[in-house]
């Protein structure tokens, strides 16, 4: 029987999502072991293109990190140091990552303008402000809805975080529908169900799925349509996952990786994300977290950076090592930054007036800064954008054009804000 | 009233009586059958008649939400009465478990599975559960939905559809064009609809004028937060493609239909209680108060026929007008006399679900065969000359799940003289959160359509919820069919249970061989159990 899978009129046109609705995880990228020799690693860069989020949760002060404004009534008791770049200098408390500037890429003149953490995260991860009627999709559900390709088995969106349950997310993807929507590894540990139970033998699985398998062939014999093929497709999907969990599994790098990143959970997540990415998994989310620090921002920025700066600069330099970085987008971001001001208890604020995030990769100009701040980092004095411009230049530099459109319900959506465009500049 | 509108409504109500007048003889099955018939391309594409194992747990799923249990099939199929099939449909219909079906049904369709937050769960469930078991009016049911301000706790459940929207403007009236009226009409917010010719953004405001002087008070936060309304306040809008960027404004309106003339009210006695702080105002006129009767009205044609379309689309597994929310004239219904048939019958029957869709069960179009003839493959599913097969939706599954692996009989037998559909329920609700969970749409979003993501799939697959149930446990299927002594018993008993029929009989010999050469029944029959409830033939209503 025919379905009528498109609508009678052409509001529900062929769109992408159309043609891509049933291809799920399926896919290929071979081999359970992570790629370890860079040309082999050059190979799959070639093809794929990915994205890594480092999510510093809280609002990381961005005088504290890219921003520094030493000396000045708001600078705080840190140095400013230089890098890798002459002339660009950073806060002394990312002395790593201040040797890789030549593959950083930081936008100082951020001006979101929402300072309530939910809806600066919004802003940051959807590109748009908050909307009565419409949920817009995470960036890591439009990459992993535009970027996947057709040959593979793992899943596309998949986040890191350090605490609370693992599990399938429904909402992240907004109007893109659940089956972009992210996977949670909470703490790295993969959702309880990928794994087959100790309770169900292989014979068992293998013998029950060839059951399964015979009694739909039989059922579709005469009763078939577009849903039942990818409700019986779907088993198979699903054991390709589930023979490759060792993609999701830390555990199986090289320890010496695992000395290098750091013996502590960021590390071990960040270490994670590098196996997932090498894997073939379209995006990955890592957060890292307390940066609300409302009290003691400098004890805690003391801490909280010294834990983040070796892991992101071992990552930064296997994949630039690798040869994937070309193909890898990477974004340190927060929902927001802190106050220039402190406050009484040598804490920041929240503040989205004028903050910074870090780039990198992916053919972004590296080893440059743009937008600028005034002397003591209150206000942005040149070149301000906000979360709309970050998201264009995102989906530029993945090789996208986010002026394109999404069609839910056959009404148009575009990509990314169409009152916003890509930062140029920094775009090669 | 002016009087071309007069005229309209004249036009309106003499159609509608003469055309049930002309077809007075004949009952609405027969109609749907006619109609249907009418639209096939060649009758030879057409499915045959269901039989009766498939009209069984067909019928059983649609109107009740379960499938039968083993004893139910095996005593409908030995049965040789000829009007067994409408007498099982009567049953249905007047059981409780038709009323949590559709109970159910509205829940998702009402509330998109949002959270609860001002209205509590088991309050609505319980409004719309009584609703279903009196058979209200469906009409009156949506008036009172859309004519409730949450103020008296006796009756406050009603108002579940605007206080757990918190009244947000769009949402509202988004949802009351695309429930009510079958106009998805969102793309007209902010211009007319680019593609929709019918839906201009006049129909937008026109059904938020009826809200735009309601608000939540005290507040929206509160969850004891009832409606109140203003004397004043216009709703106004300016198209984003003008570029005169001329602002406009409507009187409430529903589209097709006329406009609200608001009573105008002298200066100073605009307020029953007029407006102070902390204090609830109540207007002496009020637009929200014209909503439900201007939305069901009947010389509202949209509602109607998105009323039936719906209950067309629950029963047949797709719309006349499909999808259900975008009637409009360039997606015009599949079969539009019938559609008007089911529109004017319906009304002409006071809105009575429980004849409408005990109309659709008894036709022949709702019980021909899922299995496509030769030839069939090309027909289109909008002509229904072979059944749709349907996904069960997340509480049709989980009950389903919880009625195969034997559950719900074990359960039955604990409660013994205890045991009504109350007791039992409360029961199995426990074990049906997980389905709900996985294989329900996102809170606040209309159902998506049918996918099958990864974690549903390693839910049956891996799951411990999934994996508890069919451990055997005294009266479940596999403890049932495990002390049976033959493996072809063993075989029908299984069949009988997980898919409301009888093994064929390659079926039966190929189960029986593997349960012979089995080092251990019991665990393989746990996993033909698993096989047969992770297939199509299951998942899906057929």
């Amino acid at each position: 029987m025919r379905e009528n899978v498109m609508k009678p009129c052409e509001y529900a046109c062929q769109t992408e999502e159309h043609q891509i609705s049933r291809r799920l995880f399926l896919g290929a990228a071979a081999g359970l072991a992570g790629f370890t020799a860079p040309s082999v690693a050059k190979e799959l860069s070639s093809g794929q293109k990915r994205m890594l989020v480092i999510f510093l949760s809280g609002g990381v002060s961005q005088l504290e990190t890219w921003d520094p404004k030493p000396n000045t009534d708001t600078g705080g008791p840190f140095r400013a140091i230089p890098t890798s770049v002459p002339g660009i200098h950073i806060s002394e408390l990312l002395p790593q990552a201040a040797k890789r500037m030549h593959l950083l890429t930081l936008v100082r003149g951020i001006n979101t303008a929402e300072d309530e953490h939910g809806r600066g995260a919004t802003i940051m991860l959807t590109g748009r402000r908050t909307e009565a009627g419409i949920k817009y999709p995470e960036v890591g559900a439009v990459a992993s809805n535009l970027l996947v390709t057709p040959n593979r088995d793992l899943p596309g969106h998949v986040q890191i975080t350090p605490g609370g349950g693992s599990g399938f997310n429904k909402e992240d993807a907004g109007f893109l529908g659940p089956k972009f929507a992210s996977i949670t590894l909470a703490d790295g540990k993969p959702p309880a169900d990928l794994l087959r139970p100790a309770s169900i033998s292989s014979d068992s699985d293998r013998e029950r799925e060839a059951l399964r398998q015979k009694l739909n062939a039989q059922f579709a014999q005469s009763r078939r349509s577009a849903q039942t093929d990818a409700y019986t497709e779907s088993f198979e999907q699903a054991a390709k996952v589930a023979a490759r969990a060792g993609a999701f599994d830390a555990g199986r790098e090289d320890p010496k990786a695992a000395d290098r990143y750091g013996r502590h959970d960021f590390g071990r997540h960040m270490l994670l994300a590098r196996r997932l990415l090498e894997q073939g998994v379209t995006y990955v989310k890592v957060t890292h977290t307390n940066y609300d620090t409302h009290h003691e921002n400098f004890d805690f920025h003391i801490e909280q950076l010294s834990e983040f700066d070796r892991p992101f600069s071992m990552l930064l330099d296997d994949l630039a090592d690798r040869g994937l970085l070309q193909s890898t987008l990477v974004v340190v971001m927060s929902e927001f930054g802190r106050t220039p001001r402190i406050n009484d208890r040598y804490g920041r604020d929240h503040w989205s007036k004028a903050w910074s995030v870090a780039m990198a990769g992916c053919g972004l100009k590296a080893g440059a800064v743009i937008g600028k701040t005034n002397a003591n980092g209150t206000a942005v004095t040149e070149r301000e954008v906000h979360g709309g411009h970050l998201f264009h230049t995102y989906f530029k530099a993945l090789g996208l054009n986010p002026t394109k459109n999404f069609y839910p319900d056959g009404r148009p959506i575009p990509i990314a804000d169409p009152k916003a465009a890509a930062i140029s500049e920094i775009l090669t | 009233m002016g009087s071309p509108w007069r005229l309209l409504l004249t036009m309106a109500l003499a159609s509608t009586f003469f055309s049930s007048k002309l077809q007075a003889e004949e009952p609405l099955h027969k109609g749907i059958d006619r109609i249907i018939a009418e639209g096939f391309e060649s009758p030879t594409k057409a499915a045959s008649p269901a039989k009766d194992a498939e009209f069984l747990r067909r019928v059983t799923l649609d109107l009740t939400g379960r499938i039968p249990s083993a004893t139910e099939t095996r005593a409908f199929l030995a049965n040789r009465t000829p009007t067994k099939r409408a007498e099982w449909i009567d049953k249905l219909i007047a059981s409780p478990e038709y009323s949590r079906r559709m109970q159910e049904y509205f829940d998702v369709v009402l509330m998109d599975r949002r959270a609860d937050t001002k209205v509590s769960r088991a309050a609505w469930e319980e409004f719309l559960r009584t609703a279903f078991a009196s058979n209200k009016p469906y009409d009156e049911l949506v008036r009172e939905i859309l004519s409730n301000d949450g103020a008296n706790p006796k009756t406050r459940a009603a108002a579940k559809f605007f206080l757990d929207r918190d009244l947000e403007p769009t949402i509202v009236t988004r949802d009351i064009s695309r429930l009510f009226l079958g106009r998805n009409v969102q793309c007209a917010q902010c211009h007319d609809h680019p593609l929709v010719d019918d839906y201009a953004q006049e129909h937008f405001y026109g059904i938020q004028a009826f809200l735009n002087r309601s608000y939540l008070f005290p507040n929206a936060q509160d969850v004891k937060a009832v409606i109140a309304e203003k004397a004043e306040g216009e709703v106004s809008f300016i198209s984003v493609f003008d570029p005169k960027k001329v602002q406009k404004s409507t009187p409430p309106l529903v589209s097709g239909w006329k406009p609200i003339v608001d009573v105008t009210l002298e200066k100073g006695k605009e307020y029953k209680v007029a407006p102070a702080k902390d204090v609830k105002p109540i207007p002496a006129y009020s637009r929200l108060e014209k909503l439900g009767a201007a939305i069901t009205a009947q010389e509202n044609v949209a509602f109607r026929r998105t009323a039936v379309n719906r209950l067309w689309a629950l029963m047949m597994g797709r719309g006349l007008v499909h999808p259900i929310d975008f009637d409009h004239s360039k997606n015009p219904p599949s079969h539009p006399e019938l559609l008007t048939l089911l529109a004017d019958e319906f009304v002409k029957h006071r809105c009575d679900v429980k004849w409408f869709l005990r109309e659709i069960a008894l036709s022949e179009s709702y019980q021909r065969s899922s299995e496509i003839p030769p030839g069939g493959q090309d027909v289109s599913q909008d002509r229904f000359a072979v059944t749709i097969l349907k996904p069960l939706s997340p509480e049709q599954f989980g009950y389903a799940m919880i009625q195969a692996t034997g559950l719900t009989d074990v359960y039955r037998k604990e409660l013994g003289n205890n045991a009504s559909e109350t007791s039992l329920h409360a029961k199995l609700s426990a074990h049906l959160g997980p389905f709900q969970r996985i294989y329900g749409s996102r809170p606040g979003e209309p159902e998506d359509a049918f996918s099958s993501t990864l974690d549903q799939t390693l839910f049956v697959k891996h799951g411990d919820h999934v994996q508890n149930l069919l451990s055997p446990r005294v009266g479940s299927l596999i403890e049932r069919a495990g002390k049976l002594k033959e493996p072809t018993d063993m075989a029908e008993e299984l069949y009988l249970t997980i898919y409301s029929r009888f093994p064929n009989e390659v079926e039966r010999r190929d189960i029986a061989e593997l349960l012979r050469m089995a080092k251990n029944r019991t665990a393989l029959l746990s996993d033909i159990a698993w096989a047969m409830l992770a297939s199509a033939e299951f998942r899906f209503n057929h």
